[in-house]
């Protein structure tokens, strides 16, 4: 690293016009991908696509806010479930429904960070988790709207009277995580993602500057919440059924390690421990075991060897890789 | 019903103080929260279960071959996979603890896949009654082992040589190694004793919920709700905790309905960390350096 000392590298957006064809040229080849995959390979892709979101969700509260919460499995299973029911009781479409999971994703998220601004570290990530399992129990037992431990199937997805496939899929996957992904990266460049970073790093200093600690706080958790819950929306739609199991704490130790994997406040990262960790299990899928053995090696080998994660590890060798307000390792 | 409630809630309270205690000591002396510490729940059963009834070996030999691989699997963990890492950020020691989590579990899936195996209890006999308290003779031996052990522990560490020296290193690592005092060694053995400690529970409750792979993880959340409540980090708070835990499951189930008997211990969290974050006895923190 040429600056060892500085807990926030600003790159040089110089790089701007490089990095913009790369993108471009990198969602055209996006665009052309369903036709080089079958069937199965494009439900993987979709899956992919879905935990990119989550990844992002989280990387906000973990890597930018610096804050140790494991509410997101919580997040997602909201969206989840308010975007299908709301598809089964009120019959309404899936983008509608999909703005429902998301805003109630959000909610969810702005009702977690008020504990946050009480409570840090490992109680954070304690109580945040008792929060998780919280839901989980409502979705089993409030079975007269949840339908219960068993979980509900959701209506197929229609765009104008017919029927969506995976393919079909994919493309709003992939507009929904471009949008999501955009908006998240414009936020943290803006004056709250500034902030988020500046009470990461010292929450003390970003007060006496003026920022608003408490608001800070409760909007990175908002912001969180709603990716999440969109993410949640995206799932349901993906699998067609909700069950209460899918979002315990399995799922929610996923996508911390998701999010480790790719490197703390590295967006780039995210993605990419997304596509990692979600690909592999799925190739191992058929050996019961082996999938676990592998998914812990893979942890254990990067953080041995890539201690700032995949994200991290890219940006230190490629310049141009370099995020602004990228997060160098900071204790927790 | 009363009695029955509170006796029957103590024996569950006694294997989570186990589990518990076994969390607080490794986090005392390393600082590091340990997510895998269900696993070695699970893998202290699995490890009785095995040369029990694979290898002819008799309950007391599986016992102690469980206690001595458990007290090496600890141990290798802290050499080979935490040392390393051990000026690394927090979170990456978390992450790392959960990575193990996911290896201890993918191996024991590997070989049982989702089985649910039954140990027999370590004693047999009739049902004791003690005025309207009902228990079973494996009940008496739980809480007997886990008073044993708790006593020998606050015994060890108040009034031994050794104890006092564990105490200095997990209060100030850097001030305990000027003085000579092997502080990585020490680190090296309580990793060892937690995952025993770890087993001990394992066994104990083996009898009464079935060997799983997966059994570890609500153990893990049923510890960290017990520490919480007693206070983080606290030897007396792990283990009061877990009591009031195990108690307050059985009166919430018995007296107000048994669905909430899963969530006593997340709303337990949620209330205390709300209204007393350091818990009943007050939370431990390191001294510096």
């Amino acid at each position: 690293m040429d600056e060892p000392n500085m807990t926030t590298t600003l790159a040089a957006p110089a790089r701007g016009s490089a990095r913009r064809i790369g993108l471009l040229v990198l969602l055209a080849l996006l665009c052309l991908l369903p036709l080089a995959i079958n069937d199965y390979l494009q439900f993987v892709t979709n899956t992919m696509l879905v935990y990119c979101l989550v990844a992002v969700g989280l990387n906000v509260v973990m890597g930018y806010l610096g804050q140790l919460a494991f509410a997101s499995a919580a997040f997602f299973g909201i969206g989840a479930y308010a975007a299908g029911l709301s598809m089964v009781y009120m019959g309404l479409s899936f983008p509608v429904a999909m703005v429902i999971g998301t805003a109630c994703g959000g909610l969810a998220g702005a009702l977690v960070g008020l504990p946050a601004l009480r409570v840090r570290g490992y109680y954070l990530a304690i109580i945040t988790l008792a929060f998780g399992e919280l839901m989980r129990w409502v979705y089993v037992h409030a079975d007269t709207v949840t339908f219960g431990s068993g979980g509900f199937n959701v209506p197929a997805i229609t765009f104008f009277n017919a029927h969506i496939g995976d393919k079909g899929k994919y493309y709003l996957f992939l507009a929904t995580v471009v949008i999501g992904v955009g908006a998240t990266s414009l936020l943290l460049r803006s004056r709250f993602g500034r902030a988020f970073v500046a009470v990461r790093n010292n929450e003390l200093a970003a007060a006496s500057l003026g920022i608003n600690v408490n608001r800070t706080k409760v909007i990175a958790f908002a912001w969180s919440g709603l990716i999440t819950g969109l993410a949640g929306a995206l799932y349901a739609a993906l699998n067609g059924r909700v069950t209460p199991d899918t979002f315990g704490i399995s799922q929610m130790l996923m996508h911390f390690a998701i999010v480790m994997i790719g490197g703390l406040g590295s967006l780039a990262g995210s993605i990419i421990g997304a596509v990692l960790l979600t690909g592999l299990p799925e190739l191992l899928r058929n050996f019961p075991g082996l999938e676990e053995i592998v998914f812990s090696l893979l942890l254990i080998l990067v953080l041995f060897l890539m201690p700032k994660g995949v994200g991290g590890f890219l940006a230190g060798h490629i310049p141009w890789l370099r995020e602004r307000l990228y997060r160098e390792g900071k204790d927790a | 019903m009363f009695a029955q409630l509170i006796a029957s809630g103590l024996v569950n309270g006694s294997v989570y103080a186990l589990v518990a205690l076994g969390m607080t000591v490794l986090y005392r002396s390393t600082t590091i929260v340990n997510f895998c510490h269900g696993e070695f729940f699970m893998l202290g059963a699995f490890a009785v279960l095995i040369p029990l009834q694979t290898f002819g070996f008799s309950y007391a030999e599986s016992i102690v071959f469980s206690l001595i691989f458990l007290f090496l699997v600890g141990g290798a963990v802290e050499k080979i996979l935490m040392r390393p890492l051990q000026h690394a950020p927090h979170i990456s020691l978390a992450m790392m603890t959960i990575a193990l989590s996911y290896l201890f579990k993918g191996v024991s899936r590997f070989f049982f896949g989702r089985e649910f195996k039954p140990l027999q209890p370590l004693i047999q006999g009739r049902p004791i009654e003690i005025g309207s308290v009902i228990l079973l003779p494996q009940d008496l031996l739980t809480v007997g082992f886990s008073l044993l052990i708790v006593v020998g522990f606050f015994f060890f560490f108040q009034k031994t040589q050794t104890g006092k020296v564990i105490q200095a290193a997990s209060q100030t690592p850097r001030g305990a190694s000027l003085v000579g005092i092997n502080v990585p060694m020490l680190r090296n053995l309580m990793w060892g004793v937690g995952a025993t400690l770890g087993a001990v529970a394992g066994i104990l409750i083996a009898p009464t919920t079935l060997v799983y792979p997966d059994m570890g993880a609500h153990m893990l959340v049923q510890a960290f709700a017990a520490m919480t409540l007693g206070g983080f980090g606290s030897l007396p708070g792990a283990v009061i905790g877990a009591l009031s835990l195990g108690m307050l499951e059985n009166l919430i189930g018995g007296y107000l309905s048994s669905s909430l008997v899963e969530i006593t211990s997340y709303l337990a969290i949620i209330a205390v960390l709300i209204v007393r974050p350091q818990g009943i006895m007050g939370e431990w923190r390191q001294g510096r350096g």
